[in-house]
């Protein structure tokens, strides 16, 4: 198993630009730290067609309403800092909006693995190649490469994204690398409610034996260093199939 | 303004549907949105039946009201899907049952 650079196509220069907007990494640091409830507001704000942020404060009242924290305090302040760059992509273009908000999901989760693995080993859009097997086309979005063992994360803004290709894409190469002896965790990411994305499982007929996922609710796991075991992320996807859409 | 859990879910129910009924022009994914309004439609049930009696206060309520609204405004079907799977969780996290 070894990993290599996407090439650089049209698409890839794009997205770069995308990547690089300074706004994804502030959304990013504001969102690797912040609590469910603010992660949801990001996501409901970046999804929606308001963009007075006082529509946002009535809706969020846990979090800007009487029974929320003083103006002064720092999870009110990192509550309205994370609805200000929600808005932000929310007025930028459908087109643009989208591929902001893939691009700072992906960097939520390349600033919460870092809390557990080294900077240097974790890297972007990178494919996985094994002896004798054709490479896939798409990238990984976020990979881990430790000499003992890596891992691989598909990151999607909402459940939707969650299709039989992406599905299959992760569990053959867990598949190649654990019949080279590697070790390779590979998962999905999806910044969406848990319930939804068991929805969207549900009916899915990809083999999904060992990809993991990981929801709204569960983000945090990815930093934590218990994850790196392999059992602790969320639960493999199969899992959550067979819980059905319940 | 609803003044109780079970006025509250009601009012959001209907609001699900009608995300629901814009989100189906999708064909492709008639049967995600199908599947995803049943799941929460069942969550919001759930919610009344055990706490429908409740009182709601005026933060949650307007809190509640702000999010129909917005779900009402929601007229791109592709986004209405989007918000089929946000939405629930708002109405939820005002009425402080999340999970």
């Amino acid at each position: 198993m070894r990993f290599q650079d996407a090439a650089r196509d049209g698409r890839a220069v794009v997205y770069a630009g995308i990547q690089a907007d300074p706004l994804v990494a502030r959304a990013a640091g504001l969102l690797a730290d912040a609590s469910l409830d603010q992660r949801l507001l990001a996501r409901a704000a970046m999804n929606g067609e308001s963009t007075d942020p006082s529509t946002w404060r009535a809706m969020f009242p846990t979090l800007f309403g009487p029974v929320a924290s003083d103006p002064e305090d720092e999870a009110r302040a990192r509550s309205e800092a994370i609805l200000a760059a929600a808005l932000e992509v929310a007025t930028r273009g459908e087109q643009v909006r989208s591929s902001l908000r893939g691009a700072i999901v992906e960097a939520v989760v390349e600033r919460l693995l870092s809390r557990r693995v080294p900077a240097a080993t974790i890297h972007r859009e990178r494919r996985i190649l094994f002896d004798g097997v054709p490479a896939e086309i798409h990238p990984y979005d976020v990979t881990v490469e430790l000499p003992e063992r890596a891992e691989g994360y598909d990151c999607k803004w909402g459940a939707r994204g969650i299709n039989a290709d992406v599905l299959h894409q992760l569990e053959a190469a867990r598949g190649h690398a654990e019949a080279e002896g590697a070790r390779l965790l590979v998962a999905i990411v999806v910044f969406d409610a848990r319930r939804s994305c068991r929805v969207r499982l549900a009916r899915q007929t990809a083999p999904l034996g060992g990809v993991r996922l990981v929801t709204l609710e569960t983000l945090d796991a990815l930093g934590r260093v218990k994850a790196a075991a392999g059992g602790a992320l969320s639960g493999a996807v199969a899992g959550a199939r067979a819980g059905g859409a319940s | 303004m609803p003044t109780s859990v079970g006025a509250a879910i009601e009012l959001a129910r209907a609001a699900l549907d009608r995300l629901r009924d814009r989100g189906e022009s999708i064909e492709d994914e008639w049967q995600y949105v199908t599947d995803l309004h049943a799941t929460w439609r069942g969550r919001f049930d759930g919610v009344a039946a055990a706490r429908g009696e409740e009182a709601l206060d005026g933060a949650r309520a307007a809190a509640i009201t702000a999010a129909i609204a917005e779900a009402d405004s929601i007229v791109d079907p592709h986004r209405a899907i989007d918000w089929l799977s946000t939405y629930p969780g708002v109405v939820l996290l005002a009425l402080g049952d999340v999970g």
